[in-house]
């Protein structure tokens, strides 16, 4: 399989004193869906941003889709963040359409596309409401339509549920990937649940503490779809124990 | 319970009952407080000087608004987006709102005379600062996620200003415009009623010279309607261009003495 996104050698000191990355290489192959964790502070969102253009690294290089990435390029690249940061004066609708309008797509072919991913969100009929007329999950669904509507190929997700209660985090995880197996997309997801991780990912990146440096990779070979019910059993335990020992290690 | 709004308006009407009979029944000196159809019976004599005055005062404050918005937005921008100048002059500006510029206006008297000019010029600069505060305030505290998410989407320095910074500043600055055009008109009206010729600030005082009670309240009326229409236009306004931030939270302007001493 082709890789999607390289990283070769790449650290980051920053401002200029404080090591922050070391020596980080990894490769997501295409349609992958990789998940980083490790513990706060370990530079996991730095590293993300540096994957979307967002940042520049001080050493190494990155290569995305086969191209470097010095600056944010959504039509490769589609971010979500932890809050879900959308615009408080746009209508949902009017959210998903911001990236579009900003290189003037025409007005019909934004509005079909934005519904299109309002419907693929499962928020049919909410794209009049204002974002503090939605709950966190329904925000969270907005931002990710937003992150879609431009299809990148490539969509990087920092710690996107990690506002909600557990409840909604869970059905938030596996609307993620209902929506990810109908669009095929290469996955960076970074959490701070162990129990995520596992249930998302094809390979999980353990980070060390700071400065961050990738210390395991675990393959997660559960079969898809994934279901809540996998989560009781022993493979699955194992690899969250596993994961958990070497976060531990880390830290 | 009634509601609140039909509280209000039988407070108004109460008010203005008592306004008619107490100066009526002798409990108070016509002198220090004339009836209230007195007073609308002057207002009505002399609705051309009283409609004059207003007119000028009216003039007076929109140019002051000019000066004070303009100035204020573009300084308030300057300001807000420039860490370096933010670090600058902010202190200065903060300290400054705190004195009470009416020391001021004999000097602007003596530059511009005791015509509009001065008090234009007066108001315009007692107006300033909130706006330029809010304005600075406004742009300063714009969540740099909202940059961050525009930027990952490839928004451009011009898109991200116009797209972002202006719509998540609007709130703010709107706050300090409407402190500003209030403080225009009272810029106005107070350095009408040191020195002038003509406004209604300036009926005020002529007429309190000659112990006029109701000419002295009919001019005070006409101030307070003003002040009161300004209010509502100003909200109108508000609700029309920031209908998110009025419908979710309450304003919140970061550094707002709401009021310094004239």
């Amino acid at each position: 399989m082709s890789a999607a996104i390289e990283v070769e050698g790449l650290s980051h000191v920053y401002g200029g004193t404080v090591p922050a990355l070391e020596d980080i290489s990894l490769r997501v192959p295409a349609g992958r869906f990789t998940v980083i964790v490790g513990p706060s502070g370990c530079g996991k969102t730095s590293l993300l941003m540096m994957l979307a253009g967002l940042r520049t690294q001080t050493r190494g290089a990155i290569t995305c889709l086969g191209k470097p990435i010095p600056q944010p390029d959504p039509e490769r690249v589609g971010v979500i963040f932890q809050e879900a940061s959308l615009y408080p004066w746009l209508t949902s609708l009017e959210n998903i359409e911001f990236p579009l309008s900003l290189r003037g797509t025409p007005k019909g072919e934004m509005r079909r596309r934005a519904e299109a991913m309002l419907e693929l969100v499962g928020l049919t009929g909410f794209g009049g409401r204002y974002p503090h007329e939605l709950s966190g999950g329904m925000k969270q669904r907005v931002s990710i339509a937003r992150g879609l509507v431009q299809d990148p190929p490539v969509l990087l997700m920092d710690e996107p549920f990690a506002a909600l209660d557990e409840q909604t985090r869970m059905t938030m995880g596996h609307e993620l990937l209902r929506i990810w197996s109908t669009t095929s997309k290469t996955v960076v997801f970074i959490t701070h649940s162990l129990t995520e991780a596992v249930y998302l990912a094809d390979e999980v990146l353990v980070m060390s503490a700071r400065p961050g440096r990738i210390i395991d990779r675990i393959t997660i070979d559960l079969p898809r779809p994934r279901t809540y019910e996998m989560m009781a059993t022993d493979v699955f335990g194992r690899l969250r124990d596993r994961i958990w020992r070497q976060i531990r290690k880390a830290d | 319970m009634p509601a609140p709004a039909t509280v209000r308006r039988a407070l108004l009407v109460a008010l203005l009952v008592l306004w008619e009979l107490v100066p009526r029944l002798g409990l108070i000196p016509e002198l220090f407080l004339p009836s209230m159809s007195k007073t609308l019976l002057v207002l009505w004599q002399d609705a051309r000087i009283y409609g004059h005055a207003v007119l000028i005062t009216l003039m007076e404050v929109a140019l002051a608004m000019v000066i004070a918005c303009g100035g204020g937005i573009l300084a308030g921008a300057a300001v807000g987006g420039f860490a370096r100048l933010r670090n600058l002059l902010l202190p200065v500006f903060s300290s400054l709102y705190a004195v009470p510029i009416v020391i001021l206006y004999p000097v602007f008297t003596a530059w511009f005379g005791v015509g509009s000019e001065s008090k234009i010029a007066f108001a315009g600069i007692y107006a300033f600062f909130p706006v330029l505060l809010s304005t600075a305030a406004g742009i300063q505290t714009i969540d740099p996620q909202f940059l961050l998410a525009a930027r990952s989407m490839g928004a451009n320095l011009r898109q991200q200003i116009v797209r972002v910074v202006i719509p998540a500043s609007l709130p703010t600055v709107f706050a300090g415009l409407r402190l500003g055009g209030a403080l225009a008109i009272i810029g106005v009206v107070v350095s009408e009623m040191l020195t002038a010729a003509a406004g209604i600030g300036y009926l005020v005082t002529l007429n309190r010279t000659i112990l006029d009670s109701p000419r002295v309240f009919a001019a005070i009326l006409m101030i307070l309607l003003l002040s009161i229409a300004y209010y509502l236009l100003s909200r109108a306004l508000e609700r029309r261009f920031v209908v998110w931030q009025s419908a979710g939270k309450p304003l919140q302007l970061a550094q707002s003495p709401t009021q310094s001493a004239v």
